[in-house]
């Protein structure tokens, strides 16, 4: 399955819900969906993961790109997940400390708001 | 000749790719399909899955640095006494997203397989990985 990115706004954020796979073919495409927000100026970003079959290091280094951009700009990316698949790689990795994630995508938007 | 046991594979499977990123699905999906063929568990399939995935994208990168290299990544899984992974290629992957972040290419992967064992000779690194049946 390939990438898909739906992007919507909500309570003044940006949510993007990611579907598919992100992997090392499919990542820069997500790179550059954020990179395009980030430059129109939507700068607090909520990306939705419950989508999400499969990720490796690659998404993990977008993620972690698209957060350094957006905090450039005073903005906020935060993530919606409750797969363990997923949540175990950020565990493994440290990245739990480093994002917010949130179980549902109200939870990230009224936590923002 | 004496029929094989129920999930015994007769020989190992050898996947070779190119240096493309749009070919690593396929080798997860093959992966996948051996590790199960071996009688390997849904939770370490899943695992097993997603090692060969991320060792083949560390390898190849996103960065398109490969492009056009005629050097291919070899997979090579074994089923016997364990489930056995080896990943051999030049490392060419660089995704600056993760090494700002200061975690070795490797972190993932040393998280997913507990005796993970990466030897590097003349460019040419070798990872070798195995789980439990």
């Amino acid at each position: 399955m390939d990438l898909s990115l739906e992007t919507r706004q909500d309570n003044g954020r940006t949510i993007i819900e990611v579907g598919g796979e992100i992997d090392v073919y499919t990542a820069p495409k997500l790179r550059e969906c954020i990179t395009n927000l980030v430059d129109e100026g939507q700068v607090d970003l909520v990306i939705d993961l419950e989508r999400v079959e499969f990720m490796d290091s690659t998404g993990l280094g977008v993620l972690v790109g698209g957060l350094k951009r957006v905090r450039t700009h005073e903005g906020s990316l935060e993530l919606v997940c409750t797969q363990e698949r997923l949540l175990k790689i950020f565990r493994i990795t440290g990245l739990g400390k480093v994002f917010a994630i949130h179980g549902s995508q109200a939870d990230a938007t009224a936590q923002q708001s | 000749m004496a029929p094989q046991p129920l999930g015994h594979i007769p020989g190992d499977v050898t996947i070779a790719i190119a240096r493309d990123p749009a070919l690593v699905r396929t080798v997860r999906l093959v992966t996948a399909a051996v590790a199960r063929r071996s009688d390997c568990k849904d939770a370490v399939v899943e695992e097993i899955r997603l090692a060969v995935g991320e060792a083949c994208a560390v390898m190849i990168g996103s960065d398109g640095a490969s492009a056009g290299s005629s050097e291919q990544v070899q997979v090579v899984l074994s089923a016997g006494g364990g489930f056995h992974v080896t990943v051999t290629g030049r490392v060419e992957g660089d995704d600056p997203g993760f090494r700002d972040i200061g975690l070795d290419p490797w972190a993932l992967l040393g998280g997913l397989s507990e005796d993970l064992m990466v030897h590097e000779h003349d460019g040419v690194t070798e990872l070798r990985m195995s789980w439990p049946l």
